[in-house]
């Protein structure tokens, strides 16, 4: 149904969407064509959060998927960061149109970091392992998936109903390829099928990747990639300045005018699937009354959050602009702080008092902003900032706050919503319909519009605010293209990176 | 002297092991836990569960105690949680870059200290020897973040004379990168150590200047100076043998955050990384080697009082 067949360069043509977009700023960009290649080099690339360790099988963090799938790790199928789904280690696949079979043809002539040539038989145990080891994570994105086997080269899986969300969790951890009885320590080192070997891990600095010369597809076009892990955002600046890094992630947009100074680097801004998320916890008053959670959405100035980050737009509802199923729901909460103080007088909960519990990382623009607008409409908001560890044990195993600010980068992720269970504690059977019935569409079209009103509902019970839809922000150097521009919290892939040889 | 040693030999292994039960219980206090990290956002309470059995993080708190007391006794500080690597060899390996950090700011705090500390005492109550010790005041207020950023602003960012952060990654394999690459930090810690530790000096000698024995020096023909080197100086080098004893500790603390703001990789840094990972066998065991260095500076600094004042060692 949904055929697309063998472009091996599609993958890695969707990453040369480079340097587009750069919002405020008129200068031209650099592009691709004023650099001259140079294959021996060494990009440095600022990152911020290190992972604890490489196990991409069963650590969870956003940055292991960011840098290891991709770039080392591949599946059957990838996603671009347009998020288009394309073929990978399989050249092309199909689904049949009820949705019940998925068939891959899986490509010839693969070796796996070690040597290994992958066989058809790497694919079904891979499959088979995340789908049986509850450990594993994601092991649950395969829960509908009855059989994979093998036939030459050829892959099925059938599964025992339909799942409109399958190719797209197969373009994730789920779905990555791994050699079958390898005793490479997934925890320190890798062995994929990617463009890059992971050449090294210095603990608490670094993560160097190495080209794959025996790749499979278009090699990289530098030598190596070191990912350098610097959390301070003033470390970060200076050491650009100093010329000791190639790109930076996870740049705060309001530094745009120190770094651009020089002419050295020009600051690049994507769309995100970044939300920044103020869950409410609804089974406790006075957050379980609708009006109190209205007013707290409309005392909220979403534009002047936007403008102190520097970067992002504003957002309205559960479902960001770049995933299926979004729409503008600003008119189900706009900014009004009259309508607050009234909603609040209504519930009887003027002067009420209310903790923030959020991570630390997220610095503490947000929050202040956040007091300012409460207190302007009578509520007492104490900020309880926390490690990440405790965010984890306190809002999202124990349940226990009133309202969590995390930015949650996950895309397609609305699934949260339908899970009673989830720390949203947002519990709506009309909801949970929608989206069960989303899964089971195989229409993207139809799947995309179910979500859409389910997410419509979401924002009408006013179950949480989004505070604005973050946007990825990264810092290029002048001698650096090829970098993608989006999502790149979620994935950065960098084969096709080019550093100029000057 | 040797009973001397002994007795306080004793006192540093009994203060050990009352850190590790210390250690073990407050990192215990710590809300969340590696298991929910390792689970993430996404886990169901089953697979936290799950996690958390494998990790052996179920087993009685003294068992677990027991275990790691147990493991140190037969030489294994114990392994990280997250990668299993063990504890001492991620240790040594950041060790490479905090040791030589903190002997390098110890160098440069001495080398501000000693000489400003004397002059300043030497010239009390004139112009110069005011603003010296004014001057000291004011370097020892600063707070190090700040003096850090300034420096790699000036030397890293305008002149381009130093990096501005990191450490590269063959390390001691490129001895002048390295080296280069500790300068900055170092001299960000050094200076403000230094600072505070020309006060001490500053009053050591003055002290020593009112001494009657200085005076006896001096009433027998040496000039003021000489006295003070000849007589003073080691009463002076007792005191900041102490301070420095001290200041060993504000090092390590400073090089928490100093190896933040110059993202280099020591064990300041692993140890902030390792809170937030919650990966407690690995703090633990950091924490107990750091707490193991300071014990064993303050014994060797009160042998080295036993052994430079005759007074002490006559008392016994």
């Amino acid at each position: 149904m949904f055929r697309r067949t063998t472009v091996a360069a599609a993958v890695l043509a969707a990453g040369a969407l480079l340097l587009s977009g750069c919002a405020g700023n008129p200068e031209p960009e650099p592009t691709a064509t004023a650099i001259t290649p140079d294959p021996d080099a060494s990009v440095n690339i600022r990152m911020v959060l290190e992972p604890g360790n490489l196990d991409i099988r069963e650590t969870a963090g956003a940055a292991l998927d960011q840098i290891l799938i991709d770039n080392i790790y591949q599946g059957l199928v990838a996603r671009t960061p347009e998020q288009e789904i394309v073929p990978a280690l399989a050249s092309d696949y199909e689904v049949s149109p009820d949705g019940f079979t998925y068939t891959f043809t899986l490509r010839e002539g693969v070796l796996f970091h070690d040597g290994e040539e992958l066989t058809p038989e790497d694919v079904v145990w891979s499959l088979e392992q995340v789908k049986e080891n509850a450990a594993y994570r994601d092991s649950a994105r395969l829960a509908k998936v009855d059989t994979i086997a093998a036939d030459g080269q050829t892959i099925t899986l059938t599964l025992s109903e339909p799942d409109s969300t399958l190719l797209w969790n197969l373009t994730g951890r789920a779905g990555l390829v791994l050699e079958e009885g390898d005793k490479t320590d997934r925890k320190t080192a890798a062995n994929g099928t990617g463009p890059f070997t992971l050449e090294s891990w210095k603990q608490g600095d670094s993560i160097t990747f190495a080209r794959n010369d025996q790749y499979w597809g278009d090699k990289a076009q530098v030598a190596e990639v070191v990912f350098s892990y610097v959390r301070d955002p003033q470390a970060a600046l200076t050491g650009a300045l100093a010329g000791e890094f190639d790109a930076l992630t996870g740049f705060d947009a309001t530094l745009t005018e120190q770094i651009e100074a020089n002419g050295d680097f020009s600051v690049v801004v994507g769309p995100s699937t970044d939300k920044g998320t103020l869950a409410f916890n609804s089974t406790k008053a006075p957050l379980n009354d609708v009006r109190v959670r209205q007013a707290i959405r409309q005392a909220i100035d979403k534009e002047s959050i936007v403008a102190a980050l520097g970067a992002g737009s504003t957002e309205y509802g559960p479902i960001p602009e770049l995933d299926p199923g979004y729409e503008d729901l600003s008119a189900t909460a706009p900014f009004d702080p009259e309508a607050a103080r009234a909603l609040l007088a209504d519930a009887g909960a003027e002067g009420t008092t209310l903790e923030l519990t959020l991570a630390a990382d997220y610095g503490t623009t947000v929050s202040q902003i956040l007091v300012s607008n409460l207190n302007d409409v009578g509520i007492t908001l104490k900020v309880n900032q926390v490690e990440f560890a405790t965010w984890i044990n306190d809002v999202y195993v124990n349940r226990d706050y009133d309202l969590s600010f995390v930015l949650h980068t996950e895309a397609r992720d609305f699934e949260n919503w339908a899970n009673p269970d989830y720390y949203f504690t947002y519990d709506n059977p009309e909801v949970q319909r929608l989206y069960t019935e989303s899964l089971a569409a195989t229409d993207e079209a139809e799947s995309a519009d179910l979500l859409k009103q389910a997410a419509r509902i979401v924002a009408e019970d006013h179950a949480a605010d989004w505070l604005y839809n973050g946007a990825s922000v990264v810092a290029v150097s002048t001698g650096i293209a090829g970098l993608p521009s989006i999502n790149v919290n979620e994935r950065l892939n960098v084969a096709e990176v080019v550093k100029s040889a000057e | 002297m040797i009973r001397y040693a002994l007795t306080r030999l004793a006192l540093l292994l009994l203060g050990l092991f009352v850190a590790s039960a210390l250690i073990f219980l407050t990192l215990r206090v710590l809300p969340g836990d590696v298991a929910q990290l390792i689970a993430g956002v996404n886990a169901t309470p089953e697979q936290i569960a799950a996690i958390r059995e494998s990790l052996g993080l179920n087993e009685p708190l003294l068992s677990q105690y027991g275990a790691w007391l147990g493991g140190i006794l037969t030489g294994n500080l114990g392994s990280s949680q997250l990668t299993g690597t063990p504890v001492i060899d991620e240790l040594l390996q950041k060790a490479e870059v905090t040791i030589p950090l903190g002997l390098l700011a110890l160098t440069i705090a001495l080398l501000v200290a000693l000489p400003f500390g004397v002059l300043s005492a030497l010239r009390r109550g004139r112009p110069d020897g005011t603003a010296l010790s004014v001057g000291a005041q004011a370097v020892a207020a600063v707070p190090v973040v700040w003096a850090g950023m300034m420096l790699v602003i000036v030397f890293a960012v305008w002149l381009g004379w130093l990096p501005a952060q990191g450490f590269p990654r063959a390390g001691w394999d490129e001895p002048g990168l390295a080296l280069r690459s500790l300068l900055l930090p170092a001299i960000t810690i050094g200076v403000i150590e230094g600072a505070m530790l020309m006060r001490f000096v500053r009053s050591a000698t003055l002290q020593a200047v009112g001494q009657d024995y200085v005076r006896t020096a001096a009433a027998k023909g040496l000039t003021r100076t000489q006295a003070l080197l000849r007589h003073g100086l080691p009463n002076v080098g007792l005191s900041i043998i102490t301070v420095l004893g001290l200041q060993v500790a504000g090092i390590i603390v400073g090089a928490v955050v100093i190896e933040q703001l110059f993202g280099l990789p020591g064990i300041g840094r692993m140890l902030v990384a390792d809170v937030g990972n919650r990966d407690l066998p690995k703090v633990q065991g950091e924490l107990l080697v750091l707490t193991g260095f300071v014990l064993l500076v303050g014994f060797v600094v009160d042998l080295a009082h036993r052994l430079i004042d005759p007074r002490q060692r006559e008392a016994e």
